[in-house]
């Protein structure tokens, strides 16, 4: 059933002045958000050759089949489902911890609010640059572990390690962050619950695992889905940590460093590059899609 | 309607304003000069060492005082050179004038960003006075494409201390002695021999039982011969324990390593030479040319040009620069740094180089080196030797697995 609806004129002419308002808005997202993500899906199915004569050959699915049997991409994956398999999960868990003990009503709670903030404020740059130093060999971790009677590693050039290493830098990097989500969340916690936890008897830990937890659901996924997002394009870190190489033994690559290298380190293999991001959104949407859905099940309101 | 209309006014000012930015952008290029057009060359490198830096801009200085229409504007990529700067040239951005490793110059040869020089060279400019190798590195398609601004080569440096220690009173000749002598001088804490395990130090041994790293411009890993010849690296380090990567120790490179004391023997280049009278002027060392590997003289042999970006609009102003700074005078300037080796044979006879005790194993070695440059694919196969290389050298597989692996998937990436 088609129904038209007729505007005077002085509706047509609100809604215009509407668009126009808008229109910087609506023109930037084209040009800077809409426009980038169509022209990448659009090199995904070519191939391009930017250098000297630029030329887009359509190649259909090529790029996506070559990405079957690229060594370099499976390892990649691999790489980055093991870090963002171990990253979430300890992120999560270790901010939601920090929050519960800054929560408790200790003394000198402001005070390690701070410090433990602190790691946020660094710049990653600064941070990989701060940690590389820490992991030598001779550096300050291993003296520690050494100095302990703790096996020592060899952090950054240790394929068996490297991606560890990175592990424990974002960790320690991002679990603040997520600590202050959870902290502001903790306030909306109704006393009155504790209250009644109390007088059934319940200790601390049961409160904070039949209170506390369920009580924040909400925010956890909310966690959840940024931590699935942050680890899988972890590309900075992993650069910085290999030199841009992704090693050492393939090691530290990571998706988005594969894309990088080869879109600007590789000659004409943009296209190639732009299939392998547009694989990267897919999965990333997908495990969005199905944090939420698992989430969706579990509500408690 | 009062406040619509203030709104209005407001967009309409603003979209001016922008217009007027854009306007006032657009206009500033094309500045008219008198009689004598001033000509601003644009020419883009790398970083270096603050000692290089000087050397560069004296050479820069000598240029503009003979060209006073000239004006030179150097700008330096810091990092990922080949990255920015094919970035750059994608997007028309990038100098007139620009450093190219020979190593990365096939690529762009072919892709044809490069204004090829033959047709500037005069009689005067004197090409035969260059080293062959190092021309033939820039040469395709019966083209020449850069000018090879200087060269560097490899060299044995070792610790005299270290060797008093150990009591050996001169360097070793053969690989088997250096091996033998690396076993010596390995104590607490020091290893006899430091390895830099990359493929652009490695190149000739890796060659030197007669296989070829590349073949039909793929990579060519797996040939037994190539193994034999890398295995007593591996071997040194994983089996013998006299030998470590400057990374085993915790060093950021190759002389930190020699520097502080952590090796004994190193292989490097000559831009060690500066750096230890600069950061260890304490250190007692010598020079000495690369043991001989089964029987034959080798070394690597690096290379980087100048070279004219083919979009340039100022061409002439461009090849008068490149000119310059690869000519007697220009390259005499550049090169009395210690930095790197003259190109030309009569700058290095001018400077007596070959007298000199530091210098003489890297002047020698230019007639026998590999000249690190091969076809448009070595980037490729180079990071996958890299990779795979590291891996055997760190004793986490077989050397002849990783080597089949590297070539694998570095013929893999290699499409066409």
């Amino acid at each position: 059933m088609a129904r038209k609806r007729k505007y005077t004129k002085s509706q047509l002419r609100e809604a215009g002045q509407g668009y126009l308002f808008m229109s910087p808005t609506i023109f930037t997202l084209l040009l800077f958000l809409i426009g980038p993500i169509i022209f990448a899906i659009f090199l995904s199915f070519t191939r391009v050759q930017l250098l000297g004569d630029t030329s887009f050959t359509f190649v259909g699915m090529e790029n996506f089949s070559r990405i079957l049997d690229d060594t370099r991409a499976g390892i990649a994956l691999r790489n980055t489902a093991f870090y963002v398999g171990v990253v979430v999960p300890v992120q999560t868990i270790l901010a939601l911890v920090l929050a519960a003990t800054l929560n408790a009503g200790l003394k000198a709670e402001k005070f390690f609010r701070i410090v433990y903030f602190l790691p946020t404020l660094t710049s990653s740059a600064v941070l990989v640059m701060i940690f590389m130093w820490m992991y030598r060999p001779d550096g300050f971790i291993n003296s520690i572990l050494g100095g302990v009677g703790l096996p020592t590693y060899n952090w950054i050039n240790d394929p068996n390690i490297a991606l560890i290493s990175i592990m424990i830098m974002n960790i320690w990097a991002t679990a603040p962050f997520f600590m202050v989500i959870y902290l502001a969340a903790l306030q909306d916690i109704p006393d009155s619950l504790y209250e009644a936890a109390d007088l059934d008897g319940a200790n601390a830990i049961q409160k904070f695992l039949h209170v506390t937890v369920p009580l924040l659901r909400p925010v956890t996924g909310f966690v959840v889905i940024m931590g699935i997002i942050g680890t899988f394009q972890l590309f900075d870190q992993s650069y910085m940590f290999s030199g841009g190489s992704g090693g050492p033994d393939n090691s530290t690559l990571t998706v988005v460093l594969l894309v990088y290298q080869y879109a600007f380190a590789a000659y004409d293999q943009m296209g190639y590059a732009a299939a392998l991001a547009v694989l990267l959104a897919l999965v990333i949407l997908t495990a969005t899609l199905i944090q939420r859905k698992l989430q969706k099940d579990e509500e408690v309101y | 309607m009062k406040r619509s209309s203030w709104m209005r006014t407001l967009g309409i000012t603003s979209m001016v304003a922008v217009a007027g930015v854009l306007a006032a952008c657009g206009g500033g290029d094309d500045a008219s000069g008198d009689e004598e057009e001033e000509v601003t060359v644009r020419l883009t490198g790398w970083q270096s060492s603050p000692t290089e830096q000087r050397y560069f801009e004296q050479t820069i200085e000598a240029f503009e005082e003979q060209h006073p229409h000239i004006n030179v504007q150097v700008d330096t990529i810091a990092d990922q050179y080949m990255d920015v700067l094919r970035t750059r040239l994608i997007g028309g951005e990038a100098a007139d004038v620009f450093f190219l490793d020979a190593f990365e110059a096939p690529g762009l040869i072919q892709s044809g960003v490069l204004e090829p020089l033959d047709g500037y060279i005069t009689d005067e400019f004197d090409l035969d006075d260059f080293q062959d190798p190092m021309i033939e590195a820039f040469q395709r398609e019966d083209q020449l494409w850069g000018i090879p601004k200087d060269t560097s080569t490899l060299a044995l440096f070792y610790n005299k201390e270290h060797f008093e220690e150990a009591g050996f009173d001169a360097p070793p000749e053969t690989w088997d002695e250096l091996e033998e002598m690396a076993e010596e001088l390995t104590v607490d804490n020091r290893y006899g021999f430091g390895v830099v395990t990359d493929l652009a130090r490695l190149q000739f041994i890796a060659e030197s039982t007669g296989a070829e790293i590349t073949e039909d411009n793929r990579a060519n890993f797996s040939d037994q011969r190539i193994v034999d010849a890398l295995q007593p690296i591996v071997d040194m380090r994983n089996e013998k324990e006299i030998a470590a990567s400057p990374s085993d120790v915790g060093a950021e490179w190759g002389g930190d390593m020699f520097g502080t004391g952590r090796a004994s023997m190193i292989i490097e280049g000559n831009w060690m030479l500066p750096f230890m009278d600069e950061t260890f002027e304490n250190v007692d060392y010598g020079v000495t040319e690369i043991p001989t590997v089964n029987g034959e003289q080798g070394s690597m042999a690096y290379t980087v040009s100048y070279s004219m970006n083919a979009a340039s609009e100022v061409k002439d102003e461009a090849w008068e620069l490149i000119e310059f700074l690869t000519g007697p005078e220009g390259m005499e300037i550049w090169t009395s740094s210690g930095q790197a080796l003259p190109t030309r044979d009569s700058v290095a006879e001018t400077l007596n180089y070959d007298e000199d005790d530091q210098f003489a194993p890297f002047i020698s070695a230019a007639d026998y080196a590999t000249v690190w440059a091969d076809d448009t694919n070595l980037p490729i196969i180079n990071s996958n030797f890299e990779n795979q290389f590291s891996s055997a050298f760190l004793g986490n597989r077989e050397l002849q697995e990783a080597l089949e692996e590297a070539e694998r998937v570095a013929n893999e990436e290699i499409r066409d």
